[in-house]
C-alpha cells in the first residue's frame, strides 16, 4: 500500500488516538496510585486507633502476633524517644525516634505520618504514629506492598490502553483508506485516459467532497473524449479530402522543405514514397526552374503565385502550380501550400483542337482549290472545247460535291458531339433498312464484283433507332467495306443476339484490313489509316467518327476488330426494341 | 533544421550555394531539352530561345562563385564544408560549360532547320536524354550525398560515347551518298558532339561528388591506371 497520503491521514488519525490514550493512562494510573497511598495512610490510622483502644500494655505483650495479623510493623516507643517495644527488631541497638518527622507530628497535632527510608530494614516505609497512654504507637508498613498493587492497577492500564490502541489502529486504518481509496482509483482512472486506453470510469459513491471530485474528473474526461472525437472526426475529413483530391497537394515547412504531400502527388511522382521526398526541396524533386522562380516571387511578395512547368517523367505532366502562403503559424513560421493542378489533358485538348481546325481548313482547301483551279481553266478559254469543258465540269461537281459531304458530315458530327442530335426513336428491322441502304452501295459492290452476303436469321427482333441515322451509320460501314476491299472479295452482314436486350450487326470485309496499332486511333475526326488511298477513294476522315458518336447516342457502341491483309469486322450493338424484349 | 555550425546564417549561406548549383542544374537541363526539341520539332524560335535564356545560367554562374569565394575568405571552412566549397565551385564551372553547350546546340539547330531534313533525329534525343539525366542525377547525388547514385552516372557516359559514335558512322555515309548533305550532317554531328560534350561534364560533376564524399580525387582514374567504377 504505497500510498503517502494514507500514511499521513493514519498517521493523524493514529497519534491523536495513541496520544489521548497515554494521556489517560498517565492520568488514571497517576490517580489510582495516588488513591491507593491515600487508602492505605487512612487504613493504618484507623487500624492505630483500634489498637489504641487494647492499651499499651497489651500492644506491648501482644506486639508480635498484632503484627502478624495485621502485616503491620509496630512499635512502642515511649515520651522520650526510646523504643520500648518493637515487633520486627531487637531494642538494641535502635536509637531514639523521638525527632523522626512521624512522632514530631504525633506529638504535635495527636496524629503524623512520613515516608521515609527506613535504615533498619533498608526499604522505603510508610509510618503513621498516634499518642497512647504516654507512648507513642508506630505503625509502619513498607511501601513495596503499596507499589505492587499500584503496578497491578498499571499493568491493568497498560493492557486497556494496549487494547484501545489497537482498536484505534484498526480504525485509523479503515477510515483513512476510506478515504484515500476513491482517490487512488480517480489517479488509476486518469492515468489509463492518458495513456490513451478508454477505461470505465471510478464509481462516485461517497457524496462528499471527493465524490463530486470523481464526478467532476469523469464529466471533464468524457468532454475530453467528446472533443478527441470531434478533432478526429474533422481531422479524418480533412484526410479524406488530401488524399481524394484530383491535384497534387504538397505543403513546405519554414525552410522550404517538403513536409507533406498528399496521394495524388505521389501518383504524379510516379509512385515515389513519401519518406524519399520529404525534408527535401523543390528543386530536388521537380527539377524546375520555373517552379522555383515562382517559389521565390512568393517569398518576395507572401501572395499567392501560379507557374506553369513540366514534370520530367514518362509520360511528362505539363503542371500548373499554385502557391499559397499558410498563415497563422507561431515562430513566424512561413510555411507554403503548392497546389499542382494537371494541365496535361487540357493542353492535349487544346492540342486537338487546332489540329481539328487545321485538318478542317486543310479538308475545304483541296476541293476548293481543284474548283477554283478547273473555273479559272475553264474561263481562260477551255469552255470552248466542249469536251474538255465538260470533264472539268464534272471533275467541279465532283469536287463541290465532297465540299458538299463534308460540310454534312461536320454538321452530323458536331451535333451529336455536343449531343444535341435528336434521334427519332422507332422499332426497325435490320433486313428491311439494309436492302435500301445496298440500294446505293450495292451499285458499288457490283461495280467492284464484291459479293454482299446477308446472314440475317428470321427472327431476327427489331431494333430501337432512329431510320435515318440507322441508315446513315450502315451506309457508312458498308460503304468502308466495299471501298477497302478488293475486287472480287465478299461483305457479310449478320446479325445474332449475343448479350440480352441487345442486338449485334456485324459486317465483315475480305478487305485489306487495319494495323492493330491503329485500332484505337479509328474514331478520331480525320484520322486515316492510309491518308493518300482514302482521300482518292473520297473519303472526308469522318465516317467513323460519325458512326461511332451515333452509335453512343443510339446507347449502343462499336468494336472494330482486324486482321492485317484479310479483312475487317465492325460490330455495331444496339438495343433490341421494348415490345419485343 | 538542426544547427550543425554556431552561426546559422553560415548554414543559410551553404544551402543558397546547394539551391542555386540546383537552380543551375534544372536551367541546363530545360536548355538542352528545349535546343533538342527546336531540333526535332524544326522549332526555331525555341532554339533562339535557348539562346537568350543563358543569361540565367550566366548570372547563376557569377553569384555562386561569389557566394563560393566570400565562405572561403569569411568563414575560413575547414574539413566538410571546405571540401563542398571547392566541389561547389567545380560543380558551378561544369555546369555553365553544359549551359553553353545548349547554346551551341540550339545554334546549329538554327542552321539546320533551314535546311532539308536528311533524317529523322531519332538517337540525337535519345543521347539528350540520357545526358540530362546524368546532370540531374549528379546534382541529386551531390544533394543526397549519394556515393552509389554518383558511380551510377559515372557509368552513363559509356552509353552516351556509344550513340555519338553511331550517329557519327550513320552520318558519314550519308555523306559519301550525297554531297550536298555534307552541310546539315557536319552540324548534326556538331550537335552530337555538344552533347557527348555535356555527358562528360555531367561525369565531372559525379567526380566532383566522389571526392566530396570520400575525399578522393577520381578524376583522372582511368588514364592513372585505376579501374573505372
Amino acid at each position: 500500500m504505497n500510498s503517502r497520503l494514507f500514511l499521513k491521514i493514519f498517521g493523524c488519525c493514529f497519534t491523536v488516538a495513541a496520544l489521548a490514550v497515554l494521556v489517560a493512562a498517565v492520568f488514571l494510573s497517576r490517580q489510582m496510585s495516588a488513591d491507593v497511598a491515600r487508602r492505605t495512610r487512612v487504613d493504618m490510622k484507623a487500624q492505630g486507633q483500634t489498637l489504641a483502644l487494647l492499651g499499651r500494655d497489651t500492644i506491648a505483650t501482644q506486639i508480635s502476633s498484632i503484627a502478624k495479623r495485621t502485616d503491620l510493623r509496630i512499635t512502642l516507643i515511649d515520651l522520650s524517644g526510646n523504643v520500648t517495644a518493637d515487633s520486627d527488631d531487637d531494642l538494641a541497638g535502635l536509637d531514639n525516634h523521638l525527632n523522626r518527622p512521624e512522632i514530631q507530628q504525633a506529638r504535635l497535632r495527636g496524629l503524623g505520618e512520613s515516608i521515609r527510608y527506613s535504615r533498619s530494614l533498608k526499604k522505603d516505609m510508610l509510618y503513621v504514629a498516634l499518642p497512647i497512654e504516654g507512648a507513642y504507637l508506630r505503625l509502619a508498613k513498607p511501601l513495596g506492598e503499596m507499589d505492587e498493587e499500584v503496578r497491578s492497577l498499571h499493568r491493568f492500564v497498560f493492557r486497556l490502553s494496549a487494547i484501545v490502541l489497537l482498536f484505534s489502529l484498526a480504525l485509523a486504518a479503515y477510515f483513512s483508506w476510506s478515504l484515500v481509496r476513491p482517490i487512488r482509483a480517480a489517479k488509476r482512472y486518469l492515468e489509463q485516459v492518458r495513456s490513451g486506453e478508454r477505461p470505465n470510469p471510478p464509481s462516485a459513491r461517497a457524496t462528499d467532497e471527493i465524490g463530486e471530485l470523481v464526478e467532476h474528473i469523469n464529466g471533464v474526461v468524457n468532454e475530453l473524449y467528446g472533443r478527441m472525437r470531434a478533432a478526429q472526426e474533422e481531422r479524418q475529413k480533412l484526410e479524406a479530402v488530401f488524399s481524394g483530391m484530383a491535384e497534387g497537394i504538397v505543403v513546405l515547412d519554414e525552410n522550404h522543405r517538403i513536409e507533406i504531400m498528399n496521394r495524388r502527388m505521389e501518383e504524379m511522382l510516379l509512385d515515389r514514397r513519401p519518406s524519399e521526398v520529404q525534408g527535401r526541396t523543390l528543386l530536388e524533386i521537380f527539377h524546375s526552374s520555373a517552379l522555383q522562380d515562382a517559389f521565390r516571387r512568393l517569398q518576395d511578395r507572401r501572395e499567392p503565385v501560379t507557374a506553369e512547368f513540366t514534370l520530367e517523367r514518362d509520360p511528362p505532366l505539363i503542371l500548373e502550380a499554385r502557391m499559397i502562403p499558410l498563415a497563422g503559424t507561431e515562430a513566424g513560421g512561413k510555411r507554403t501550400v503548392i497546389v499542382f493542378q494537371d494541365l496535361s489533358h487540357i493542353k492535349k485538348l487544346e492540342r486537338m483542337r487546332i489540329d481539328f481546325v487545321a485538318n478542317v481548313t486543310h479538308e475545304i482547301r483541296t476541293p476548293l482549290t481543284a474548283i477554283i483551279g478547273f473555273v479559272e481553266t475553264l474561263q481562260s478559254g477551255a469552255v470552248a472545247n466542249e469536251e474538255t469543258a465538260r470533264k472539268f465540269l464534272s471533275t467541279i461537281q465532283d469536287n463541290a460535291q465532297r465540299l458538299n459531304r463534308l460540310v454534312e458530315d461536320l454538321l452530323t458530327l458536331s451535333r451529336f458531339e455536343l449531343r444535341e442530335g435528336t434521334l427519332h426513336l422507332e422499332n426497325l428491322f435490320l433486313a428491311e433498312v439494309l436492302d435500301k441502304v445496298l440500294a446505293v452501295v450495292g451499285a458499288k459492290a457490283g461495280e467492284k464484283d464484291i459479293k454482299v452476303v446477308k446472314e440475317i436469321p428470321e427472327a431476327t427482333p427489331p431494333i430501337l433507332a432512329d431510320r435515318d441515322r440507322f441508315a446513315q451509320i450502315l451506309l457508312n460501314i458498308l460503304d468502308n467495306a466495299v471501298k477497302f476491299t478488293p475486287n472480287g472479295g465478299r461483305v457479310t452482314v449478320a446479325a445474332s443476339s449475343e448479350e440480352p436486350g441487345f442486338l449485334t450487326i456485324r459486317i465483315s470485309d475480305t478487305g485489306i484490313g487495319i494495323p492493330k496499332g491503329e485500332l484505337p486511333r479509328l474514331g478520331e475526326r480525320f484520322y486515316r489509316v492510309d491518308k493518300a488511298r482514302s482521300r482518292e477513294l473520297g473519303g472526308t476522315g469522318l465516317g467513323l467518327s460519325i458512326v461511332k458518336h451515333l452509335m453512343r447516342a443510339h446507347q449502343g457502341r462499336m468494336d472494330i476488330d482486324s486482321v492485317l491483309g484479310h479483312g475487317t469486322t465492325v460490330s455495331l450493338r444496339f438495343p433490341v426494341a421494348k415490345e419485343t424484349r | 533544421m538542426e544547427k550543425k555550425h554556431t552561426s546559422s546564417s553560415y548554414e543559410q549561406e551553404l544551402q543558397e550555394v546547394k539551391e542555386g548549383l540546383l537552380q543551375s542544374g534544372a536551367l541546363v537541363e530545360e536548355a538542352i531539352g528545349k535546343a533538342v526539341k527546336s531540333l526535332v520539332d524544326g522549332d526555331t524560335e525555341l532554339a533562339h530561345a535557348v539562346i537568350s535564356g543563358d543569361r540565367r545560367v550566366d548570372e547563376i554562374d557569377i553569384d555562386i562563385e561569389e557566394r563560393c569565394i566570400r565562405l572561403l575568405a569569411l568563414r575560413q571552412p575547414a574539413a566538410t564544408d571546405l571540401r563542398f566549397i571547392a566541389t561547389a565551385i567545380k560543380v558551378n564551372g561544369h555546369l555553365e560549360r553544359i549551359g553553353d553547350m545548349a547554346v551551341n546546340i540550339a545554334e546549329r539547330v538554327v542552321l539546320l532547320n533551314d535546311l532539308p531534313r536528311i533524317k529523322p533525329y531519332v538517337d540525337i534525343p535519345r543521347m539528350a536524354d540520357i545526358a540530362r539525366k546524368m546532370i540531374r542525377d549528379s546534382l541529386d547525388a551531390l544533394v543526397r550525398q549519394d556515393l552509389d547514385l554518383a558511380n551510377r552516372v559515372r557509368r552513363e557516359d559509356e552509353k552516351v560515347d556509344q550513340l555519338e559514335d553511331q550517329i557519327t558512322r550513320e552520318l558519314i555515309t550519308f555523306m559519301m551518298e550525297d554531297p550536298r548533305r555534307i552541310h546539315p550532317a557536319l552540324l548534326i554531328m556538331q550537335v552530337a558532339k555538344n552533347i557527348e560534350r555535356i555527358s562528360d561534364h555531367a561525369e565531372g560533376i559525379a567526380h566532383m561528388v566522389v571526392f566530396l564524399i570520400t575525399g578522393r580525387i577520381v578524376r583522372h582514374a582511368r588514364s592513372m591506371g585505376e579501374e573505372a567504377p
